[in-house]
């Protein structure tokens, strides 16, 4: 326990310094770029945020399905803490594109095809929370995991938004691979390393937290069952 | 450098958005150590009340 606990920590603090690296990548190592100028640079932290919100969410379908066979509740677990970081990560995407919308487009926000779907995504994975919070226990894992396999149906229609509706969101991954200079892609693909990191960590935080909620509440229910049953026989 | 707010404001709010996820983590966590502290308490006064049984 003792050994698991210095390795959750290491890794946080892992964490904490390839993201200081990614954010000295973001500021000083990569160009700014001749058209967009200083405003491209959320570009760094945009695309990571929608990979790992997409990532977030196949964990989420994964662990729903793992927990539909085996009715293991730490794959609900899983499941729930996922889908809490995955809209962590879609907000911030949510809001970092408009604000690079709005010196580039003109506009904060228009209904085109990636932003729209991205909206609906974000609803989806805060109706599956609000759903956890309003449906009773024994109900909540089940329709959780339903819920959780049926919602991932929007991250593919998100993720090639791009390429099967006309729209004017800028298509990073192309036929020919990431079209930019090479020290953006070494940027981009360190951010992403730097995201990853961070979602690991704040995924096992949270995962252990739960389970702690778990435990508790199991003991808690032990122990007042015991209390009554004493002051029965007192 | 005109665009300079728009960088600043996108940086802001994505790090003002994990630290706080990160401050609800630490207060859940602590919560959970205020929860576990009074199951102890309570444990101990049964054990007491047995005992003097």
């Amino acid at each position: 326990m003792k050994r698991l606990q210095t390795l959750s920590i290491a890794f946080q603090v892992l964490t904490y310094v390839v993201m200081l690296f990614a954010l000295y990548a973001i500021f000083l190592y990569a160009p700014v770029e001749k058209t967009m100028g200083v405003i491209q640079k959320i570009f760094y932290i945009h695309v990571p945020s929608a990979f790992l919100a997409y990532l977030a969410f196949l964990v989420t379908f994964i662990a729903s399905i793992l927990y539909l066979i085996r009715r293991e509740t730490r794959w609900d677990t899983v499941a729930h803490c996922s889908v809490e970081i995955g809209v962590v990560f879609c907000t911030i995407v949510l809001i970092t594109g408009p604000i690079w919308a709005k010196p580039i487009w003109n506009v904060w926000w228009t209904w085109d095809p990636r932003l729209t779907t991205t909206l609906i995504l974000w609803f989806t994975y805060v109706a599956y929370l609000t759903l956890r919070r309003s449906v009773k226990e024994n109900r909540r894992a089940n329709l959780s995991a339903v819920f959780g396999i049926i919602g991932f149906i929007n991250v593919p229609i998100t993720f090639f938004s791009i390429r099967l509706w006309r729209t004017i969101h800028p298509v990073v991954i192309t036929g020919q691979g990431l079209n930019m200079s090479r020290p953006m892609k070494f940027t981009l693909m360190w951010t992403m390393v730097a995201f990853c990191f961070l979602f690991f960590a704040l995924l096992v935080s949270r995962i252990q937290i739960e389970r702690l909620k778990l435990f508790i509440e199991e003991v808690t229910d032990i122990m007042e069952d015991m209390i009554s049953k004493n002051s029965e026989r007192n | 450098m005109d665009n300079g707010i728009y960088l600043f404001a996108a940086f802001g709010i994505t790090w003002t958005i994990i630290f706080a996820y990160v401050f609800k983590l630490f207060r859940d966590q602590r919560a959970l150590g205020e929860q576990i502290d009074h199951i102890k308490t309570t444990i101990r006064r049964n054990i007491r009340i047995d005992g003097g049984d």
